[in-house]
């Protein structure tokens, strides 16, 4: 069973399917960018962070590292 | 990229960069640009405010869009609540934006001008044919060929 109903996930002109990509991309970068802010202030690890995003640490870490320097619970 | 862009062509782009950071956006796209040239004292930025193109109500256009754009694939995004701005590093210059300035290189060499200035941007901006910039202007019923006529 699809996980949603076609008429969602396949609208009848591409150009909407094309833009509601972008728009998700971006509302999913927006979304990780602070639920990543939120789980380091919480005392989320790095680590913990990598695994519930299912990336490495070290990709988590060079995409979000330096813009959250001033979070007082980040460890390298 | 913007040696032959006059000062207030280099200072829209400069501002772009702004209203991209401000939006929490990681990239500087054409929309950008669009929010930033309505803010100009230049003709193309007066000729956006005359057709109801305030910098705000581009603002609000695009967040509009991006809500309608969720809209058509069952996506709720209205009242969504995300930091503006968590990020502290500078956008860098996004596809849609490199694009538009490209076209307005362009769109002076047709012309015969040497200089690129803010009416070449906003020429730049308005020859898209899909994406965020051409989708609201579409959906504010702006009229391009009748806003590149006061140009």
């Amino acid at each position: 069973m699809p996980l949603l109903p076609a008429e969602l996930t396949h609208p009848d002109d591409p150009a909407d399917g094309l833009a509601a990509v972008v728009a998700l991309r971006r509302l999913a970068d927006r979304m990780e960018d602070a639920q990543v802010e939120r789980a380091l202030r919480d005392g989320w690890t790095w680590a913990q962070v990598a695994e519930a995003l299912g990336v490495t640490r070290q990709a988590v870490h060079k995409k979000h590292a330096r813009r959250l320097r001033d979070v007082p619970a980040i460890r390298p | 990229m913007f040696q032959r862009f006059v000062r207030d062509a280099r200072h829209v782009a400069l501002e772009a960069t702004s209203v991209a950071a401000g939006l929490g956006s990681p990239s500087v796209e054409a929309e950008h640009l669009l929010v930033s040239l309505a803010s100009t004292d230049h003709p193309a930025g007066a000729a956006l405010r005359e057709v109801g193109l305030e910098p705000q109500e581009v603002r609000d256009a695009i967040q509009r869009d991006f809500e309608r754009v969720l809209g058509r694939v069952g996506i709720d995004a209205s009242g969504v609540d995300l930091p503006a701005n968590c990020r502290r590093t500078k956008p860098g210059w996004g596809t849609s934006a490199k694009q538009a300035l490209e076209r307005a290189v362009r769109e002076a060499k047709r012309r015969g001008d040497r200089h690129i200035g803010c009416e070449h941007i906003l020429l730049g901006l308005l020859r898209a044919e899909h994406g965020t910039v051409p989708r609201l202007l579409a959906a504010e019923g702006i009229d391009r060929d009748e806003l590149t006529g006061r140009l």
